[in-house]
């Protein structure tokens, strides 16, 4: 039987979550009036969409490579669920701080000043001077952000709508299945007018410092509930012997089969972890692949890229290594400590999503202010998510104005103009966010791992490939891109096949779907155990493959066309060049 | 034919990178490693823990945490150079 230390009596966040979630409202259109007058200085597209490229080493350290929305709502549940191997699942975050900044950082801020770039797409364009590679590049991001943007717009309207008091439930999780009611559409337009709104006013920097305010709130929040749940466990020992006799209570209890949700102690301390149906939580092969997607995400990814041009120095990027290296020790290893305590003293609760409210409403209940603590615990993942929304708006308006309205339509716009196109722009994205969450579909969630990793195996190669190879040619870039894209797309319509083959009824098998089993062989009892799950080639991750893909095709290519002209190389990688500013607005 | 000059931030990048990469590499080779050897499919009798942490989590995990972290704070303070990043313009 479930357990529910905190049931019926449990306290209440009521009133204090949505107050909370105002606060932080009325912080960010706050940064937002403050960001603009920050950007007024200089020309409008690059005080808008990189703030005048002044980003100083907090802001980039906290900002680049987190990425926040996702990582810190799923992460708790996943430990709570499937316990220590997720420590493992996230370690790759050792390194991101090195790689996120030492890898391309350098050349990508040096490149983008020197060809004046604007956007991710506008830097490779010049760099290769190729119109054709803008374009595609243009097209890429923006088809992976739009799916990001949407589904994120369905999360902060539902935890609007979580926060409304008397509400009852109380995890501010994107995951919860939202009911479409009036609450829902009310938190849904509260929050697209809001986060378009201060996008609008502070541009680039708004939603730089909503991030950075919510990543100071988060490690607040985190090293304040590590104080308090380590002692009241027991200590960290005493915390994983309890949960060990939870355990082997429950599974002797509840046996294991397929469809039992239950962890023996051994699946839970060890790897490689369990999951529904004899599924592996972490196989050797995702062990590997995470330690590549963190790496991945915050490196290559257009919205940290976009960042690291916006480095105001190189000694901002040389600072920002050291800050986010000390604040990756203080959130990820003590938020897996933290939720391990909260198992030991929540023991079962019934959705995984709600063990961080809890537990940090079980222990500041007896501290002065306590529901309001944890009102602000829980809405700094609410900052995130209107930070990482802001984010894309501006990313997609961006490439909607530069990469398309400067470069096609009107190259001579002035900074008015363009100041009015990028407004227009943002509010039809912002209604397309509310539009597209009217009737909100169930898989955005995976489709926002889908396109973040997608988006990685389309730009790793090929950014570090213009960054460092002067031989690089305009095939070469095409090829690397696309077949990044392609293999790591095409694996995902091949899970999806193989998906809806496992799922055919066996007595109603056509010949069609076992030739298709066949072939793929059985359920890998890997990944989620959902229909969106892509195809796991030799155990790997789609994204493995889709690095090896554009690697091979990005080099192969280029070595078999031309070479670029010399004049371009010299451009693009010898010292004491005229600056080649583009002067726009 | 002229001399070419390479822009010293180039070079200076791309030795960083290289030994980000191999930082990177190396991370991966002992965390996963060491995990798949001692932390895999143990039998839960056998778990000891250090600082109250499973053993395999603390050599696994959390030391080359630590390790990467001290590396990183070395590599940013007294090894990565710093250049500047463009002949700016002043904005106008």
């Amino acid at each position: 039987m479930p357990l529910y230390l905190l049931a019926e009596s449990e306290p209440s966040p009521g009133i204090s979550v949505m107050l909370a979630l105002l606060l932080f409202i009325a912080a960010s259109v706050w940064l937002g009036t403050m960001a603009q007058k920050a950007m007024d200085q200089g020309k409008f597209l690059e005080g808008f969409f990189l703030g005048n490229r002044g980003l100083g080493a907090w802001a980039l350290a906290l900002t680049a490579t987190v990425q926040s929305g996702g990582t810190f709502m799923g992460f708790p549940s996943l430990v709570y669920a499937y316990g220590w191997s997720v420590a493992l699942w996230i370690a790759g975050y050792m390194v991101v701080p090195l790689t996120g900044f030492a890898v391309v950082g350098k050349r990508v801020a040096q490149l983008s000043r020197r060809t004046g770039a604007v956007t991710v797409p506008d830097l490779l364009r010049e760099r290769f001077a190729s119109p054709t590679i803008g374009l595609v590049a243009s097209l890429l991001i923006m088809f992976f952000m739009s799916f990001t943007m949407v589904a994120q717009f369905k999360a902060g309207a539902t935890i609007m709508q979580l926060a409304w008091p008397g509400q009852g439930v109380f995890a501010l999780s994107e995951d919860a299945t939202a009911n479409i009611d009036m609450k829902f559409l009310i938190g849904l337009g509260v929050f697209g007018v809001t986060v378009v709104g201060y996008t609008m006013i502070g541009g680039f920097l708004a939603g730089v410092w909503t991030d950075l305010f919510q990543s100071v709130m988060m490690v607040l929040g985190v090293m304040l509930l590590l104080c308090l749940v380590v002692p009241k466990a027991g200590g960290m020992e005493q915390a994983n012997k309890t949960v060990i006799a939870q355990l082997t209570e429950k599974s002797a209890a509840e046996g294991i089969g397929d469809d039992v949700y239950v962890a023996t102690p051994a699946a839970y301390m060890f790897g490689p972890g369990y999951h529904v149906g004899g599924r592996e939580f972490l196989p050797l092969g995702v062990a590997v692949s995470m330690f590549v997607i963190w790496v991945y995400s915050g490196l290559a990814s257009p919205a940290s890229l976009v960042r690291v041009m916006a480095a105001s120095s190189t000694e901002v990027m040389r600072k920002s290594i050291l800050l986010l290296s000390f604040y990756n020790c203080l959130i990820y290893i003590p938020l897996v400590m933290i939720c391990i305590c909260a198992r030991a003293i929540l023991g079962d609760i019934a959705k995984p999503d709600e063990i961080i409210p809890r537990i940090a409403l079980y222990s500041t209940q007896e501290l002065p202010l306590g529901s309001f603590i944890t009102g602000l615990i829980l809405a700094a993942p609410f900052g995130a998510i209107m930070a990482s929304v802001s984010c894309f708006v501006l990313v997609i308006a961006s490439g909607l104005v530069q990469d398309i309205y400067v470069r096609f339509l009107r190259p001579e716009a002035s900074g008015r103009e363009l100041r009015l196109v990028t407004n227009v722009a943002m509010v039809v994205i912002g209604a397309i966010g509310i539009l597209a969450n009217l009737k909100p579909i169930n898989f955005l969630q995976a489709l926002v791992v889908f396109s973040g990793s997608a988006g990685a195996a389309t730009f790793f190669t090929p950014v570090i490939m213009a960054c460092y190879w002067k031989r690089t040619s305009v095939a070469g870039m095409l090829a690397g891109m696309l077949g990044g894209f392609g293999v790591y797309f095409g694996l995902y319509v091949t899970g999806w096949v193989h998906n809806w083959a496992l799922s055919v009824d066996p007595e109603q098998a056509t010949a069609f779907s076992q030739q298709i089993l066949s072939l793929l062989g059985p359920d890998l009892k890997m990944g989620l155990a959902s229909a969106f799950r892509p195809y796991f080639l030799l155990n790997l991750d789609p994204i493995i493959w889709g690095l090896l893909a554009s690697t091979i095709a990005g080099i192969g290519v280029t070595l078999c066309t031309r070479p670029p002209g010399q004049d371009l190389i010299d451009r693009m990688f010898n010292a004491d060049q005229p600056t080649q500013t583009i002067h726009i607005g | 034919m002229t001399e070419r000059k390479d822009d010293p931030l180039l070079k200076s990048a791309q030795r960083e990178a290289l030994i980000c990469g191999a930082v990177w590499i190396l991370a991966t080779a002992y965390s996963v490693g060491y995990s798949w050897l001692y932390g895999y499919r143990r039998p839960i009798e056998s778990l000891t823990y250090v600082f109250g942490l499973p053993d395999w989590i603390f050599w696994g995990v959390v030391i080359p945490w630590l390790a990467c972290t001290l590396f990183s704070a070395w590599f940013c303070l007294f090894y990565m150079s710093d250049e500047a990043l463009c002949e700016e313009t002043t904005p106008d």
